[in-house]
């Protein structure tokens, strides 16, 4: 038979099902609330990908399990986070096809601002786990109504550097920073340099490298390291290139000879073992540290649950998706009574979710009117003292982005050079 | 270098399949990401069944070879298409790629896979101011000899004759009585052991992760045809330059590194558009 | 003549898509239409020039990066001369390019394809200045004909105005294409693909011809990039990457290179079983390399083939 007739029957029989012409049919107010998750579930962050999901996935079962939001249980449709072009149709299929009433997820950069501009024209609430810079905020998003974004990007090298200021300011001189080749990398290793100068650090870079994301040999980088020499190697690795890189610099001599800054390796801790990573070396976990000592209970029953299920201890996507759920629930229940009771729209919402703080696993957290969030930091110094194979940070020491983030506009460079030190 | 080792074992791979078969293997790179998967798999198991580490070495040459019984399958399904334009084959082996990305992705997740620090157990060497472990020095010295036996191979066996015969001019030697099947088999699982052995190799000192797979590819291709199609001694030059290419660029100009390996491919094919050692094309 | 009755309802019910209330599949017909014109400039290089080139993507992805340019960068936005620029950049590129290639042919062609269209990867990811780097760069919304519909939401604009225009588009293309094909030029290329060397004893210059088939296959390839990435509103590097050069060749086998239509069909067919496919499982690269083996193996004609009564046969 011939297979185009068959394909455009479906489709036309498809489309005389729907109710009406050209007219979306309006929101069910009973029957489940339909989340959209954008999850990556290929590639280097695949991992983080499939954090997010965990923590999505949690949130949801215990809103569920108490009832739901105003009653009505969350039913999650996952759909792939991969290539812009795809992701975009993803969303839009989410959107205009499953009628989702809010989509989370998006971690990648360049997701994240295809999407941002897609959210705004389709009229969805986004709000996203990741995946900010500074440039795409301010170039794509002056002011986003539908997208929420998650914390900007050089916080956890501001961090970073404020620690590395107070640490050791006068013990280093030169700095060279690896970090991956993409918008990322080189926003955090510039902002690195900025709070070296302005904390008059002295410090001079003599390298940096650029790895493209995903490397699995670093043979040549460490060879070009360890003829500069430098007093402290800056990194951003994140995903699996964080414990290569050290293996592989560990093997060649480079550690502990050298002093280190991870800002976010934290979020592939288990692979940071023992064996070739240092104690003393500065390391970020962006927004949850698993062992925080002064975590909420909240927190402890969930990487206590992450741990007895799949064996692994959380990193900080799980919070960043946690959020979203529990924020999206806050702000329906906020706008609803504000709307008398009904079920509100995503016009209701939005100015509901600005400035709410609700509880996440890691701490209190909000978004800004600008549609930012305000989260805590979690670093550290690495210690070897602990039960596992792999470092830890002790203690582990908290900012907020009230410290690390700058505030809505102004630009990052005009902040730092602004702070009194 | 190490890097070149690893680059050199996957294209003279490819070079082999090509040479004889006229078949361009896109899986090349998912045998490689096979092999490593697979020897990490193996050697963990054997460490936890009480190997003693300096053994981890042969368990992952055993590993590498043994994955390389998938090359025989894959080269029956390969057969199904021998007769039709080479193009189709390609594409054949792109299907292949698609699908051995979601069979990793089943059996070992979607993580990447290291194997800790056991590499080390061979200790390290200090070499004109840089610390090397002596495990990279092995396995480039694996490259090497792994290159002269292929080499050997080819100019002094039997075997070697009938390939290189075979390569070039297929219809004579069938006609001189070669049996051709059984031949395109041994060759293409001679290429695929290539993939997962240095797969295999490599993977101690780096990590296994889904993307090595199609990142690779992009690499052997241009030693390839740096090196010119179908030939050993071009591939292995051709890895030789690619991976001094690299170290060097990290050195000196970072932001170049991928770049400049495309350039040396345009200049080479504008050049010596054969590529260095080029076969005569078929 | 069933094939006439059959293309025509098709057309009637292209036509009717947007008011049939489903929104999300319109608008997945809007990368088919891209794709479509796409995959016609392909097979003039491979359904009848016998060149298979793996480096497609290159020339989508060039549109898609001009129309980027010119609506962020230069201010830009009457598409009509969008897309003009898009033909001349793809010439620019098409070039040189050309000029290398076309010297090999079969494998070392596909290979050296694969390579260009990485190497423009590279560019687009290192020259982040100039291109965004792995972020990309954003296309704003055109003005179709001179007029920007502003009062429309981008949904409305996409399955109305926009649609329509790239229907259109898709429907001159293929005109043209088929004038192409149907031309003593077209006529030569197919007997290169047949026979080169009787060809070029006959007179035809070989390598001149394919050098044509490759410049007009790729300013084809830049309008589809073009139209591709205006729904999407962002041009990224990974248009370029040698997998999407892959799934082109996959649509035009899937649908049937050695027919007029077949890389019509197969973008259809690729893109609506994509979409299912992707929702159903996580596994779908696995089911489409699947599908494209079975098609490589089975039904290499493709889906057009199996229409012609024609399954399997001379590759």
């Amino acid at each position: 038979m011939n297979t185009t007739r068959r394909n455009f029957i479906k489709i036309l029989g498809g489309g005389t099902a729907a109710a009406g012409i050209g007219v979306a049919p309006a929101f069910a107010q009973t029957g489940p609330v339909k989340m959209g998750v954008l999850v990556i579930k290929s590639g280097v962050a695949a991992q983080v990908g499939e954090s997010g999901l965990r923590g999505t996935q949690w949130g949801v079962d215990r809103v569920n399990a108490g009832g739901g939001i105003l009653g009505r249980k969350i039913e999650l449709v996952v759909e792939e986070e991969s290539s812009p072009k795809d992701t975009v149709e993803r969303f839009r299929k989410l959107a205009l096809q499953n009628k989702a009433d809010v989509i989370t997820g998006g971690i990648s950069t360049g997701v994240g601002l295809a999407l941002g501009p897609v959210a705004e024209e389709l009229k969805a609430l986004w709000l996203s786990w990741d995946a900010t810079t500074q440039k795409g905020v301010e170039e794509t998003m002056p002011n986003p109504k539908y997208a929420f974004r998650s914390c900007d990007n050089e916080c956890e090298a501001i961090m970073a550097s404020i620690i590395t200021a107070r640490n050791w300011k006068g013990k280093i001189k030169t700095v060279a920073g690896i970090n991956p080749d993409y918008s990322y990398g080189r926003d955090n290793w510039a902002a690195f340099l900025a709070v070296m100068k302005r904390y008059d650090m002295g410090v001079t870079p003599v390298a940096d490298l650029w790895p493209k994301l995903g490397t699995t040999d670093f043979t040549s980088h460490v060879a070009a390291l360890q003829q500069v020499k430098a007093d402290l190697i800056f990194s951003c690795f994140w995903a699996a290139d964080a414990s290569i890189f050290l293996k592989q610099a560990h093997a060649a001599g480079l550690i502990p000879a050298t002093r280190l800054v991870f800002t976010t390796a934290g979020g592939v801790h288990e692979t940071l073992k023992k064996a070739f990573t240092p104690e003393g070396m500065i390391l970020g976990y962006n927004t949850m540290y698993f062992e925080d000592p002064k975590a909420s209970a909240l927190q402890k029953e969930f990487v206590k649950w992450h741990y007895e299920k799949f064996k692994e201890w959380p990193n900080y996507e799980s919070d960043h998706a946690y959020f979203t759920v529990v924020a999206y629930k806050a702000a329906v229940e906020r706008a609803a009574k504000a709307a008398g009771g009904k079920w509100p729209t995503a016009e209701q919402i939005i100015p509901a979710l600005e400035g709410l703080e609700v509880e996440s696993l890691s701490g209190m957290r909000r978004y800004r009117q600008d549609h930012i969030m305000e989260a805590n930091f979690y670093q550290g110094l690495t210690t070897y003292k602990n039960a596992y194979d792999f470092v830890t940070v002790n203690p582990v020491e908290m900012m907020t982005t009230k410290q690390v983030q700058k505030p809505s506009g102004v630009g990052l460079y005009d902040w730092i050079n602004g702070w009194k030190v | 270098m190490f890097h070149a080792a690893t680059l050199f074992l996957v294209a003279a791979g490819l070079q082999l399949v090509f040479g004889v078969q006229k078949i361009v293997n896109l899986a090349c790179g998912s045998f490689y990401a096979l092999g490593a998967y697979f020897g990490i798999s193996l050697v963990t198991w054997a460490l936890q069944a009480g190997l003693p580490p300096p053994l981890f070495l042969p368990v992952l040459l055993v590993a590498g070879l043994l994955l390389a019984a998938i090359g025989p399958l894959v080269e029956r399904l390969l057969r199904l298409i021998y007769d039709r334009d080479e193009s189709f084959q390609m594409l054949l082996t792109f299907a292949l790629v698609l699908m051995f990305e979601d069979v990793i992705r089943r059996l070992w997740g979607t993580s990447p896979y290291q194997l800790g620090q056991i590499y080390l157990v061979y200790g390290q060497l200090r070499v004109a101011g840089l610390t090397i472990p002596v495990y990279n020095l092995i396995v480039i010295a694996a490259g090497l000899a792994i290159a002269v036996l292929m080499g050997w191979l080819l100019a002094r066996t039997r075997f070697g004759r009938i390939v290189r015969a075979s390569a070039e001019n297929r219809a004579m030697s069938e006609a001189l009585g070669v049996d051709m099947s059984r031949l395109y088999t041994r060759v293409f699982t001679l290429g695929t052991a290539l993939g997962t052995v240095g797969g295999a190799l490599v993977v101690p000192a780096t990590a296994a992760s889904i993307e090595i797979a199609v990142e690779l590819i992009v690499e052997a291709f241009a030693v390839v045809v740096i090196g010119g199609l179908g030939s050993m001694r071009g591939a292995f030059v051709g890895a030789l330059i690619v991976g001094i290419m690299r170290a060097v660029a990290i050195a000196t100009y970072p932001e170049v590194e991928m770049l400049a390996i495309y350039l040396v491919v345009v200049a080479v094919l504008v050049l010596r558009p054969a590529g260095l050692f080029a076969k005569a094309a078929a | 003549m069933i094939r006439r009755a059959l293309l025509i309802v098709a057309l009637l019910v292209g036509l009717l898509v947007p008011f049939l209330g489903r929104d999300y599949y319109a608008t997945l017909m809007l990368p088919f239409f891209g794709y479509g014109i796409a995959l016609l400039g392909l097979n003039l290089l491979f359904g009848y020039t016998g060149l298979l080139s793996f480096g497609h993507a290159l020339f989508v992805a060039l549109g898609a990066y001009v129309a980027a340019f010119f609506t962020t960068r230069l201010g830009i936005l009457h598409l009509e001369l969008i897309l003009f620029a898009s033909i001349l950049t793809a010439l620019v590129v098409a070039v040189p390019t050309g000029l290398l290639c076309v010297r090999y042919v079969k494998i070392y062609f596909g290979m050296l394809t694969l390579a260009f269209g990485m190497l423009f990867y590279s560019f687009l990811y290192k020259f982040y200045h100039l291109t965004g780097g792995d972020e990309g760069m954003r296309v704003l919304r055109p003005k179709l004909l001179g007029q920007s519909f502003e009062s429309l939401d981008k949904v409305p604009f996409l399955i109305g105005p926009y649609y329509y225009y790239s229907l259109a588009l898709l429907l001159v293309a293929a005109f043209v294409m088929w004038r192409i094909v149907r031309s003593p030029f077209g006529l030569c290329l197919r007997s290169i693909r047949e026979n080169p060397d009787k060809a070029e004893y006959l007179g035809v210059s070989v390598r001149r011809y394919r050098f044509l088939a490759f410049l007009i296959a790729g300013l084809f390839g830049a309008v589809g990039g073009t139209l591709l990435t205006i729904p999407t509103g962002l041009a990224d590097p990974l248009l370029a990457y040698w997998t999407h050069s892959g799934n082109l060749v996959f649509m035009m086998l899937l649908g049937g290179f050695a027919n007029f239509l077949g890389p019509l069909l197969g973008a259809f067919v690729f893109i609506f079983l994509q979409d299912q496919v992707m929702s159903l499982t996580e596994y779908w690269r696995f089911v489409f390399g699947a599908i494209l083996a079975i098609v490589v193996i089975f039904f290499p004609r493709g889906l057009m083939g199996l229409f012609e009564g024609q399954a399997g046969g001379r590759g």
